[in-house]
Order: C-alpha cells, then sequence, then structure tokens
C-alpha cells in the first residue's frame, strides 16, 4: 500500500467506528455473543451457550466414530466369511424401551418449562429407569446370544453386531449417568440452571436413540 | 467451575502448593504451558533417537549403545522409529502449535477469561499425559505387547484431542470479546478453529481404528482379519503387502489429514508474524482464511494417496491423485498471500521473523517434492524410503518445528515477561537452517538414486558407492544440526534465569492482538472483570500515526489522539 493512501486509510478505520450511529459492526449484544446469535437457543443465557455449542459438536464426534465403523461394516460385508447375525428378539423390545424413554423425557422437560418441578422429577426418574431397563434388556440379549454359540470371536458379523451394540450402550451408560447427575445435581450454586441441563441432556438422549435405531437398521439391513 | 490460584506463569512446579498450582490446574494459561513443556521433554528425546536411527543405518557395525542395550533384533530397531515418529507426531507436532500455543493464546486472542470448559481442559491434558508415559513404556515390552499398549496409548491420546478440540472450538464460537466479529478474527485463531474442526472428525476414525484393532488383538474379534480380506479380493489382487487394508484405510484416513492437523495452526501462526513483522495486514486476509478452509477439507479427502500399492479399485487412485494435486491451490494462495505480505514491507528481521522465513522456505521444498508423491505413476516410480522421509520430514517435521520456534520466539515475552536473546537466537536459526537443508535434501537424492533399476549394474554399483557417501554426509549433518540445538536450550534456560531480573515492555513487538494489550506475562484473570472491547480487524498497521500500528482493543477515540 503506498505511503501518500494511509492517512486516508486511517480516516476509514476510525470512521468505520465514529460514523452511523452506534457501530454497525459491533454484535448487537453483550459479552459472549459472538456473531451469530440469531442462533441461540430459546431460553438460553450468552453463558450457557457453550454448552449447546459443546453437546453439538460432541455429538458430531461420537457420529463419527460411529460412522467410520459403519463404512468398515459396509466394506466387509461383501465378504464371503460373513455369516450375518440374526437380531434378538428381545432387541426389538428393547428398542421400544428406548423410544418410549426419549418420549417421557420431553414430557419431563416441558413440566419443568411449566414449573412443575414434582411432575418434572418423576417422569425425570422414569426415564432414567427406562434407560437402565434398555440396558439391562440389552445385557440379557447379549447373553442370549451367546447361549447360542455366537460370541465376538466368529466372524466379521458377530464382531460387528457386539462392537456396535456394545459402543452404543457404552455411551447410553453415559447418558443414564448424565441422568442422574442432573436429577441429583444442586443447581442453585451451579453456572447452569436445571432447564439447560435438562435441555443439553436431552439432546444426547434423543441422539443415542436416533443412532440406535440407525445401528439397528444397519444391522437388519445389512446382514 | 474454576478452580484456578495464582501461579499461571510459573514454568516450573516450585513451592508446596505444586498439586494445585500445576496439576489440577484448570486455568488455559497453565494447561497451555504444561503442554509446551511436554513437547519440549519430547522433541529433546525424539531429536536423540534421531540420532541413533540415523547411526545405526550409516554405520550398522558399530555397537549403539541405547539400541543394543535390549535384544539387538530388528524389531528394536523398528521400535526406535516408532517411539521417534510417536514422540514427534503426537507429542510435538501436535501437541505444541495447537494444544500449547493454542490453549495459552486461544483465549487471549479473541478477548475471553478462559477456555469453555475448562476442567474438560484439564482432563485432555492428563490423558495426554497418560498417552506419552503409554507410548514410552510400549517400547520396553515385547513387540507383542508393546504393540498393545501403544495402540492403547493411541487411542487415549486420540479421546484426548477430542475434548480438546471440542474446547477450542465451543470457545471459539462462543467465548468471543464484544465486537471480535468473525472477520477481526486473527487468523492464528481461524487456524486453530478450523483445526479443532477438522481433529473432531479424524480422531474419531482414529479412535475406531484403534478400538477395532485392539479388541482384534486381545478378545479375537474379526475386524481385521486376514481370512475375511482374502475372501473379499479377486483373486490376481491378493498379495503379500496387502493384507491389512482395512486398517490402513482407517488409518490414513486419520493420518494424511493428521498431517495437516500439525500444519495449519503452523499456517496460522507464520501469517501472523509475518504481517506483523512486516508491519502490513494480511494480504488477502480473507483469501487467507478460505485456502486454510480448503487445506483442511481436501487433507480430509487424501487418504488414499498412501495407498497407491494395496490393490484399491484401479479408478481410486486417480481421483486420490487428483485430490492431493489439488492441494497444491490452497498451499498457493497461502504463498502468494505471505510474498504479497512481505513485499515492499518494513521489514524487521528478528529471530521469529527469521524462524517464519525458514518456515515458508522449507514449505516450498518440501511442497515441491510432494508433488511427485502425489502422483501415482510418479510416485510408484520415486517413492523409496529415503524420498519419502526427505519430503515428510521437510515440510511437515522440520517446517512446523520451524513455526514452532518463531512462536515460541514471538510470545516468549508475553509468556515468560522477558525476551529470548536475539543474537543467540540468530545463530541458532542459521546453524539449523542450513543443518535441516543439508539432512533432508540429499535424502531426496539418495531415495531417486536407490530406484534407478533401469541403469546397467556398472552405472548402480557407482550409484551405490555414492550413495554411501551421502549416507554418511546426511547422518553427520543431524549429527552436528541436532547438537546446534544445545544453542537453544542454552537459551531458553538463560531467558527463564534472567526474567526475575528484567521486566520486559509489555508489548515488545508492537503487535495489535488482544494479548498485547494486557501486561506480560499475563495476568490470571487476562482482562480482569471487564472485557475488552474489539473496535477492528487485527491486522492494521495504518502509517501516520504514532507507533504504526493500531491495536484491536483501541477505541477510535484513543487511536485518532495517536495521529501525528
Amino acid at each position: 500500500m503506498p505511503g501518500s493512501t494511509a492517512t486516508h486509510e486511517l480516516d476509514l478505520i476510525i470512521e468505520k467506528k465514529t460514523g452511523d450511529g452506534g457501530g454497525g459492526e459491533l454484535p448487537p449484544t453483550g459479552r459472549n455473543g459472538g456473531g451469530d446469535d440469531g442462533k441461540r437457543p430459546k431460553g438460553g443465557n450468552p453463558t450457557s451457550k457453550r454448552y449447546y455449542t459443546g453437546m453439538a459438536l460432541g455429538i458430531v464426534s461420537i457420529l463419527m466414530f460411529f460412522m467410520s465403523l459403519a463404512a468398515a461394516f459396509l466394506v466387509l460385508r461383501s465378504s464371503s466369511h460373513w455369516v450375518p447375525v440374526r437380531i434378538p428378539a428381545l432387541m426389538w423390545v428393547n428398542t421400544l424401551v428406548l423410544l418410549a424413554s426419549s418420549a417421557t423425557l420431553e414430557l419431563a422437560r416441558q413440566r419443568l418449562a411449566q414449573g412443575r418441578l414434582s411432575a418434572y422429577r418423576n417422569l425425570w426418574a422414569v426415564t432414567t429407569v427406562l434407560g437402565v431397563a434398555f440396558l439391562s434388556g440389552q445385557i440379557i440379549a447379549w447373553r442370549q446370544l451367546v447361549g447360542e454359540g455366537i460370541y465376538l470371536a466368529n466372524n466379521p458379523a458377530s464382531s460387528f453386531f457386539y462392537i456396535f451394540t456394545g459402543a452404543h450402550a457404552l455411551h447410553l451408560f453415559g447418558g443414564v449417568a448424565a441422568l442422574i447427575f442432573v436429577a441429583t445435581r444442586n443447581f442453585s450454586q451451579a453456572q447452569v440452571t436445571r432447564s439447560v441441563a435438562a435441555e443439553v441432556t436431552s439432546y444426547y438422549w434423543h441422539f443415542m436413540d436416533a443412532l440406535w435405531l440407525f445401528l439397528l437398521a444397519l444391522l437388519y439391513l445389512g446382514k | 467451575m474454576v478452580t484456578y490460584d495464582d501461579g499461571a506463569n510459573a514454568p516450573q512446579p516450585t513451592g508446596p502448593s505444586f498439586l494445585a498450582r500445576c496439576v489440577f490446574s484448570t486455568h488455559h494459561k497453565t494447561i497451555g504451558l504444561q503442554y509446551l513443556w511436554l513437547a519440549l521433554a519430547s522433541v529433546l528425546v525424539g531429536v536423540v533417537l534421531s540420532t541413533l536411527l540415523r547411526m545405526h543405518s550409516s554405520w550398522p557395525d558399530t555397537a549403539i549403545p541405547f539400541l543394543n542395550g535390549f535384544e539387538n533384533t530388528p524389531e528394536r530397531y523398528a521400535a526406535v522409529r516408532l517411539l521417534h515418529g510417536s514422540l514427534m507426531v503426537f507429542f510435538v507436532l501436535t501437541a505444541a502449535p495447537q494444544l500449547g500455543f493454542g490453549n495459552y493464546l486461544l483465549p487471549l486472542q479473541i478477548g475471553a477469561s478462559e477456555m469453555a470448559f475448562p476442567t474438560l481442559n484439564l482432563v485432555s491434558f492428563w490423558l495426554t499425559v497418560v498417552s506419552l508415559v503409554g507410548m514410552t513404556a510400549s517400547f520396553f515390552y515385547v513387540p507383542e505387547t508393546g504393540i498393545n499398549v501403544w495402540l492403547a496409548s493411541a487411542a487415549i491420546f486420540a479421546v484426548g484431542a477430542l475434548l480438546s478440540a471440542l474446547n477450542f472450538t465451543a470457545t471459539t464460537i462462543d467465548l468471543r470479546a464484544e465486537g471480535m466479529t468473525l472477520p477481526r478474527l486473527p487468523i492464528t485463531v481461524w487456524a486453530w478453529f478450523l483445526n479443532s474442526i477438522l481433529s473432531m472428525l479424524i480422531f474419531s476414525v482414529l479412535l475406531a481404528g484403534c478400538a477395532a484393532l485392539l479388541s482384534d488383538r486381545l478378545l479375537g474379534s474379526q475386524f481385521f482379519s486376514v481370512s475375511s480380506f482374502l475372501a473379499a479380493q479377486p483373486q490376481n489382487l491378493v498379495s503379500q503387502g496387502s493384507l491389512p487394508v482395512l486398517w490402513q484405510r482407517l488409518f490414513w484416513y486419520f493420518a494424511q489429514a493428521e498431517v495437516y492437523v500439525a500444519m495449519l495452526p503452523c499456517f496460522g501462526i507464520i501469517t501472523h508474524l509475518v504481517s506483523t513483522f512486516s508491519r502490513k495486514p494480511v494480504w488477502k486476509e480473507r483469501l487467507v482464511v478460505l485456502a486454510l478452509c480448503g487445506v483442511g477439507l481436501i487433507g480430509f479427502c487424501v487418504w488414499g494417496y498412501h495407498m497407491f500399492a494395496t490393490g484399491l479399485n484401479p479408478y481410486a487412485p486417480l481421483v486420490f491423485a487428483v485430490l492431493a494435486s489439488s492441494l497444491g491451490v490452497p498451499a498457493v494462495f497461502l504463498l502468494a498471500s505471505w510474498m504479497g505480505t512481505l513485499w515492499g514491507a518494513r521489514l524487521q528481521l528478528t529471530t521469529a521473523m527469521l524462524f517464519s522465513i525458514g518456515f515458508i522456505s522449507l514449505f516450498i521444498a518440501g511442497g515441491l517434492s510432494g508433488i511427485f508423491l502425489a502422483r501415482h505413476d510418479l510416485s510408484s516410480a520415486a517413492v523409496s524410503e529415503d524420498f519419502v522421509i526427505g519430503h515428510f520430514h521437510l515440510v511437515m517435521g522440520v517446517a512446523a518445528t520451524f513455526a514452532i520456534l518463531a512462536a515460541l520466539f514471538f510470545w516468549f515475552p508475553k509468556m515468560f515477561g522477558c525476551r529470548l536473546s536475539e543474537p543467540l537466537g540468530k545463530v541458532h536459526f542459521w546453524v539449523t537452517f542450513a543443518g535441516v537443508y543439508l539432512i533432508f535434501m540429499p535424502m531426496h537424492w539418495l531415495g531417486l538414486l536407490t530406484q534407478s533399476r533401469l541403469l546397467p549394474d556398472a552405472q548402480r554399483a557407482v550409484l551405490a558407492s555414492a550413495g554411501a557417501s551421502i549416507r554418511t554426509l546426511v547422518t553427520v549433518a543431524t549429527i552436528c544440526t541436532v547438537s546446534a540445538q544445545i544453542l537453544f536450550v542454552i537459551n531458553f534456560a538463560q531467558a527463564l534465569m534472567r526474567r526475575k531480573i528484567v521486566k520486559e515492555e509489555d508489548n515488545p513487538w508492537r503487535a495489535t492482538t488482544l494479548e498485547w494489550s494486557v501486561a506480560s506475562p499475563a495476568p490470571e484473570s487476562n482482562f480482569g472483570a471487564a472485557g475488552p472491547i474489539v473496535y477492528r480487524g487485527a491486522y492494521e498497521f495504518p502509517e501516520g500515526i504514532a507507533n504504526d500500528f493500531a491495536p484491536q482493543h483501541l477505541a477510535p477515540e484513543l487511536l485518532a489522539q495517536k495521529v501525528r
């Protein structure tokens, strides 16, 4: 940039701010707003926005983990060594349990939004119980498979069956822990409000639910 | 949630409150420095190992203590290489530019007081430490156990990297100061941010790959089983070298992008430094951001070019070759921007700037040989171990190290309150710069020599003897260059001792970004209760104003007063 225009350039820099009333370049809201205020979830204040962002990003990472395994599954499926695993009937029941838990979780959040704390607590507890029921159901289903002589080490299909269901169960176990954490935590002194914690947890839970449906479809259709 | 107490800038643990200050500190500056110390320790061990490897390849009969100490087997030699590579790639190239400097500077540069999730940050740091211990320990086991330990450590590193990446991304999205719009972000922040997004995607794949391989090895599952692979292949494609192809896919999917995970923050650092020491705005700043996005995006798609020799679908190499070659486009954008910034600049050749220019030189030199490797037809002619080692070390290893050193010289006053010695730094730079070219340029020749199968035997014999002398030259150069790093260690130690006596000015480089708006070393709360307000872009050096630079935080009224 030649020197002659430099002062002009400086004027521009200064003018940008002092001109057109109220600094068009500053974002409309305060401290932690950043540039994308329009996308802020309803009910969140600026400091809690990071929890939504963090959860969204976490979901993307987890999705990538399962997708890379799903890609490997689709590649290996074409091998003649492949002996598909029949999905135990109990797993379909478990699926219904998990779907029901998502529904009760949404109801719980509705009650919380209405300020009906005790109803929220009950429904939240029901969700937790349903989550534990799903996990126990999965364990029973695995034991049934083992009883039929289908082990992890049998062939690639059984390996994938166990790693998909196992990794999902592990992630869902984290979800159950989060449910219990939100239920027992004292929010009076915490940085986050109860509704934010409940909402972020519910995102994770619904994601686990959707992920399970995807995995089940993959295992059923891809056998 | 933030349980941070004093001692953010203590480089080494001293005094009774060691646990609270260093082990359980969730403060981003402490954690950033811890990553840098981790990287420093790893790099010192790593270069010693590389010297051992060079010595062994030049003088195979000489007894080398560390190599011969255990059972003297080829596996042992391979284990030294693995340890060298793991330390350098994971704990230096990935840890220092992104996790070390990023943790320290990202919140400061966007005007935040802390990362979005400080406790998570602490967890990821300690996962990284566990992984470092595990990878080092794997060296001392017999290979069968060692591989398991290494895989588990890699998986732990991946979890740590995922958590860090999540933290960085959320921090950049949600914790920017008032007025810090996306176009006003320093390029360094852009690089850390984009790199975190890339890391979140690829480290998941590494984690999945490691988990599956570990379960194969420990539980007998069949993800990478040879029989299922053989059954899936047409008979003519099955050859000895092509068995573990699925693992290769998952691994290279991660590992090729991992190269860009190491390089992206370096691009950011170099762009930042070149602009500051040229006293000029970054030339075509938005194009640079786009180029960084391009590097990330394409880097994500080129894993296949490591697998030209593995019996891919015949059309796949073509696709990967085109994609890999197209990486040149964003790279050329970046180079053009650096040159454009340097053009007609009021250049300040500080040590940090010298290392930045050294980075650009190495990046061009190493990048050019990359073109050969990206083409499947050329690479099958040119790829031999030495050529790849030369290319890879020039463009990734050494170039990234130069960026780390540039960043260290530049931000040392911010971290410790005093500068590293400039004269000593310049001597260190020139010796290292000459040294790395002497090491890695001849390696390219070595690679081409060993590949010359078409020549008659007599000529090959001549070439082979030339190869031996080149090999010796490389080894001697390695020993000299590695020894020259003592200059850096002395400089570093001296500066740390001096900082108690000398008080540096707060903004010695007259830089514009927010971290220089506070005292050096940065105070614990970063900006105090009221955060900074940002009024302009990150690289504004208007003439006709006292001190020739317009800091981001300076209110327009105050800036107007400084007009001469």
